[in-house]
């Protein structure tokens, strides 16, 4: 009896692990993002992601795996605009690893909230049950016009028809810096060997991505920042970035 | 007048077990295809022969196919890799006499592949050889075949069945293979 | 069991046999193809199979320079990376940047050299040999007859050795006509520089280690200069420091990227920012702020321009002014920059140079945190001279109109697109006999040309770059091909080594280099020359050379004295006045200004090709393919113009159609429009989307620098009564009350 229910109270704690191995967060400092969706880019050159087309964005059918979102206060000429980038959050309780009928979703023992193409048969119930809205559903099988094709990235599965598909951290680049690290002889990956390519790219950077069980990592001493808060923290999903508020200097 | 439940049911027995023998032939008909009518030993543009190669002049596996311990594709060897031999090496052989041609026209040679698997899949040849597994264990006794066969199914159930026996680090996390 | 009658048996030998025939079937038809191996034909030398190869190179898509890392796997391109050895970027890289691969890749790239047949516009296929001939002679005939000076080329920011090979060219062709147009091109600043601190080549302003920054409009997070460098630096200056937090100030009629970031952003009248920098000159001497020996002179100079005087031409009260005015000598080391539409009036250069004396008063010349001038650029020279402002265009315009001009050579620009048709550019090049141009893509200007010699693009070029902005130290970028040409295109500096041949004469002798590999080469062993750090394991040339291609880029990042500066000659303080702008249109007729605005992605158009950024929503706006003209909602409310609306733009020099957006961030008394959209040409992603500001912009000049004043014209709003429903990503833009932002505000 005791030994069920010591098994049933590791479901009480956040998470369905008890430690993970790495936990891959990411902080994206609010004060410093300009706005200027250098990330947005690249994390479209790096995974595959198709040009939709006018059509689908109409349709709101739009695939983008990081979005920059805008948000005004107060009226001309008192008015400010605060940008938001926001993917997804790799919530330790996500909602939207539950429901998914076949378990294409699921929580990694690095943290990651997994999405695997080729057991997801397109329910789109996860996308339903995420808050943030970061999920998105291949209507159709996008294709390139020839040659653009060349440029895809050969880590990284074309997702056809049918599938969810959603932010991965760069799963791609975080297997190979877990690769190399195996090849220096069975090492841990250490700070600054894995970023995904958005934080890769952002000029101002305003993003910082690592391992929060590293303690000396940046994202650790980054994450217990005063300025840091979690997005919708209310709903209870753990999420696994943090983002630091702008600073608002009058107080 | 009514009738048992049992007994409605009834009068689709036979249309029911005609769709069971059916449904039982279509799952037969397909296995037989994936196994009986599947060549996992297609015929190749020269009929390169392994045993002779390895068993009979002793060539190590990763003297060809150098790149299999360290990257992830294990590479077929360059035309220029056979010729650095067969330049003067058994050049009155009739399949010596096809590569030959090959590298005159400056040609690469269009084998087939019969070891492969799906574009989805991450599979990295360096990290399998460096954790010491022979390469016998999933191509087979290679130095025994005249022409190379695929004996692994190389499907999901098989190789997940390695990782597990074999207690590889997250190896049944799906991120691990699954791009 | 009871008996099966025969039937039944037979029914269900049957519907086995079928079933297993359908299961075979199946599997035959769901079989994967048969997969090919195919082995390389010799080792390669530079890859392994499944390892990318990286190589660092120039990015060419905006003129900051920035170096890049790209990866390749298996000769392909797959990834471009800020180059981390690169000073400018430092490992960071815009959206602009890392959409490249689409201008590789671009399905409507010209694959072979193209001739007119018929009307200008249609083309037919040529072999590299005879368009080399047929220009080769006609240049070498025009040398021989001693009308080399009838040939023109006209390049698009070009700098670094290949600019000194066009240059050189052209010279012992016997032309002196060879000019860089670039819309972006900051004519103003570079006057508004020469006027006040004597300088050619443009300072490196150092918002890294500001504390203030009061910026006039420019853009400098979007497309100011060298935009990477300074969003890294405004990163620094919020967080990273640990004592201090820098603070922004914006100053513009239209809210910016930049302005979005700002701390506190004033909407100020159009053309107005020069005199607003006044009255904060005017304020810093006369309340004390500034004490040197030139006060008086200051004073005298900035009499006219008080905080009354102005509030009422900016529309920015006195006493914000004066608080500026403080703020901004108080929080020193600090910046005073201006740009956009500070740069783009009749008074631009004046205005310009009223921002200089901010920072000149502010004590920040040549200091930490402030405007330090660059050191002369590693040779060849910065080819300044050579960057045309509009009014030196309009010269070159002139002549090709009176039929002074018999080959115009084009090479990455595009006027007929970035020019107003109001400057006449197009008709102009109709009197043009030979129109030749070095495009990768078929744009507007291409479209007219009648030969095509298409250049490879910036990632199949070799070349090298010394970036302006400099950083404050020298340096130079190698370029060089990160993959082979995927087709029928040679190098730029190629074709020209090649027509040199073709040419021959003295050509030939000057020109002796035959593949633009060895001719940068060559050029580099002068850098090495120049070099002061030598005992360093920089080694013999060769090993200098192969040392900074991996690298992708050579610096000197030595201690240096700083440059003196001696202050403000007397005379120029006397004759520092700046004019109210001056508009076409009147303002019964053109109730607005239309501010046309350079956007992150598109830059002056030619990010327009390019899927990965049409489908890029808007920083500001989020709308995708398409462009806007955005109006203030109190404005829209009371023309009853909706969302989405089409309104037809009217200025004196002609009229658009275009959706409205109600822009929370503008003037009420101003409309704005993105550059880049609206193009005629240019391939199938830019091609019949939209409608571009430009064209309908009238063609008055800043005097004092040659500017195009873009931000001059007056404009009529007219509603259509028809609808196209913007396409954007956006639903609704306020929080609402929802925790996304946290706005429980921080303190500092």
């Amino acid at each position: 009896m005791g030994k069920l229910t010591d098994k049933l109270k590791q479901y009480l704690k956040p998470g369905y692990y008890d430690k993970f191995d790495y936990h891959w967060t990411m902080t994206i400092d609010l004060d410093r993002c300009t706005g200027c969706e250098a990330c947005v880019v690249a994390c479209q050159a790096e995974n595959n992601l198709p040009i939709v087309g006018e059509k689908r964005f109409r349709e709101r059918r739009e695939i983008k795996w990081l979005r920059v979102e805008r948000y005004w206060e107060g009226e001309y000429p008192d008015v400010k605009l605060r940008f938001i980038p926001m993917l997804c959050q790799h919530c330790d309780q996500a909602p939207c690893e539950t429901p998914c009928p076949v378990a294409a979703t699921y929580h990694n023992q690095d943290g990651l909230n997994t999405q695997i193409y080729n057991r997801c048969i397109g329910t789109r119930t996860c996308a339903v049950y995420c808050p943030y809205e970061v999920r998105y559903f291949n209507w159709f099988s996008y294709t390139w016009d020839e040659p653009l094709e060349q440029q895809l990235n050969p880590d990284v599965t074309v997702r056809e028809k049918g599938v969810m598909e959603k932010c991965t951290f760069c799963i791609q680049r975080i297997r190979q810096a877990k690769d190399r690290a195996k090849d220096d002889g069975r090492r841990r990956v250490r700070d600054g060997e894995v970023t995904p390519a958005c934080v890769q790219s952002c000029p101002a950077e305003a993003m910082v991505f690592g391992d929060l069980n590293d303690p000396e990592s940046r994202v650790a001493k980054l994450a217990k920042n005063a300025r840091g808060y979690k997005v919708l923290e209310e709903l209870n999903t753990a999420p696994s970035i943090v983002y630091l508020k702008k600073v608002n200097p009058d107080g | 007048m009514s009738i048992s439940v049992r007994d409605a049911l009834l009068t689709f027995k036979t249309p029911a077990l005609i769709g069971l023998v059916g449904v039982t032939g279509f799952i037969a008909g397909y296995l037989i295809d994936m196994t009986i009518f599947t060549d996992t030993a297609p015929k190749q543009p020269i009929d390169f022969s392994h045993r002779i190669h390895v068993s009979d002049n002793g060539i190590p596996c990763l003297h060809c196919h150098n790149y299999a311990d360290t990257t992830p594709a294990a590479g077929v060897p360059s035309v220029s890799k056979c010729m650095g031999c067969h330049k003067t090496i058994a050049t009155d052989r009739p399949e010596v006499m096809k590569l030959a041609g090959y590298w005159e026209n400056q040609e690469p040679i269009p084998w087939i592949k019969v070891h492969d698997v799906p574009d989805f899949v991450y599979f990295t040849h360096k990290r399998h050889v460096l954790a010491g597994l022979e390469c016998q264990v999933c191509h087979g006794p290679v130095e025994t075949m005249d022409r190379i066969a695929r004996v692994s199914t190389l499907k999901m159930p098989w190789c997940v069945e390695c990782h597990t026996e074999r207690k590889v680090e997250h190896g049944r996390d799906c991120w691990t293979c699954h791009k | 069991m009871e008996k099966i009658n025969r039937r039944d048996f037979l029914k269900f030998i049957g519907a086995g046999g079928i079933g297993a025939g359908a299961g075979l079937l199946y599997g035959e038809s769901t079989r994967k193809t048969v997969e090919l191996l195919i082995p390389q034909v010799v080792t390669p030398e530079d890859y392994s199979p499944g390892i990318a190869t990286w190589y660092n190179t120039v990015c060419r898509l905006c003129s900051a320079g920035c170096g890049i890392s790209v990866r390749t796997r298996e000769g392909r391109a797959k990834k471009i990376e800020g180059n981390p050895n690169h000073p400018v970027n430092q490992g960071r890289l815009c959206a602009l940047g890392q959409a490249g691969l689409n201008a590789l890749y671009n399905p409507d790239r010209i694959r072979t050299p193209l001739r007119r047949t018929g009307d200008r516009g249609n083309f037919a296929p040529i072999d590299w040999d005879e368009a080399l001939t047929l220009l080769g002679r006609r240049l070498g005939n025009l040398k021989i007859k001693k009308q080399g000076s009838s040939v023109y080329l006209l390049a698009g920011g070009l700098r670094g050795h290949i600019d000194t090979l066009f240059y050189t060219f052209m010279q012992a062709l016997g032309s002196d006509h060879y000019l860089h147009y670039e819309f972006t091109h900051p004519a103003a600043l570079y006057a508004a520089n020469r006027m006040i601190f004597n300088q050619d080549i443009l300072p490196y302003y150092d918002i890294s280690n500001a504390s203030y920054v009061l910026s006039f409009g420019a853009d400098y997070l979007g497309t100011w200069l060298s935009p990477v460098h300074y969003s890294q630096a405004y990163g620094h200056l919020r967080q990273g420091r640990t004592d201090q937090r820098g603070k922004c100030v914006q100053i513009e009629p239209r809210m910016s990227l930049t302005g979005a970031s700002a701390d506190e952003w004033i909407a100020c009248r159009p053309g107005s920012e020069g005199l607003l920098a006044m009255a904060m000159v005017h304020v810093i001497v006369n309340d004390g702020l500034y004490r040197g020996p030139d006060r008086n002179a200051w004073l005298e100079a900035t009499g006219p321009y008080t905080p009354e005087a102005v509030a009422a031409q900016a529309d920015v009260a006195a006493d914000v002014i004066t608080r500026l005015a403080h703020e901004f000598i108080r929080n020193q080391p600090g910046l005073a920059i201006g740009g956009g539409s500070a740069a783009s009036h009749t008074n631009a250069a004046a205005s310009l140079a009223a921002i200089n004396v901010l920072n000149y008063l502010a004590g920040n010349l040549n200091t930490p945190g402030g405007v330090i001038f660059n050191p002369d650029p590693v040779s060849p020279a910065s080819p300044v001279a050579r960057q045309a402002s509009y009014a030196r265009l309009q010269e070159w315009i002139e002549a090709m109109a009176g039929g002074g001009v018999d080959v115009l050579i084009t090479h990455a620009v595009n006027p007929v697109f970035t020019l107003p048709p109001a400057a006449g550019f197009t008709e102009a090049l109709a009197k043009v006999p030979m129109v030749v141009s070095l495009s990768s893509f078929m744009d507007e200007t291409t479209a007219l040309a009648d030969l095509v010699l298409p250049a490879h693009t910036y990632l199949e070029a070799w070349g090298d770059d010394m970036p302006e902005p400099g950083v404050g130290f020298p340096v130079a970028t190698l370029s060089q091909p990160v993959v082979k040409p995927l087709y029928d295109t040679r190098d730029a500096g190629d074709i020209i080594l090649s027509l040199a041949h073709q040419i021959g004469g003295e050509l030939p002798v000057v020109l002796p280099w035959t593949r633009i590999e060895d001719y940068l080469k060559d050029s580099w062993k002068h850098i090495y020359g120049q070099r002061r750090i030598t005992a360093d394991s920089g080694g013999n040339f060769d090993e200098f050379w192969n040392a900074a291609l991996a690298a992708g880029v050579w610096g000197e990042n030595i201690t240096r004295e700083p440059l003196r500066f001696d202050g403000v000659a007397e005379d120029r303080i006397r004759a520092l006045q700046v004019p109210p702008p001056a508009f076409a249109g009147e303002e019964k007729d053109h109730p607005f200004v239309l501010l046309p605005y350079l956007t992150q992605a598109f830059h002056d158009g030619r990010g327009a090709n390019l899927p990965w950024l049409q489908e890029l929503p808007d920083p500001l706006t989020s709308i995708v393919y398409g462009a806007w003209v955005e109006i203030n909602p109190a404005t829209a409310k009371r023309f009853g113009i909706r969302e989405g609306d089409i309104v037809e733009v009217q200025t004196p020099s002609g009229s658009l159609r275009a959706p409205a957006f109600l822009y929370p961030a503008i003037r009420p008394d101003v409309i704005a429009m993105p550059i880049g959209q609206g193009h005629s040409q240019y391939g199938r992603y830019a091609r019949g989307r939209g409608a571009n500001p430009l064209e309908i912009l009238s063609p008055l000049v800043d005097e004092a620098s040659g500017a195009l004043a873009w931000s001059a014209t007056r404009a009529g709003i007219r509603k259509t009564g028809e609808r196209a429903p913007l396409i954007k990503t956006d639903g609704v833009t306020r929080t609402l009350g929802r925790q996304i932002l946290d706005d429980k505000p921080a303190h500092t």
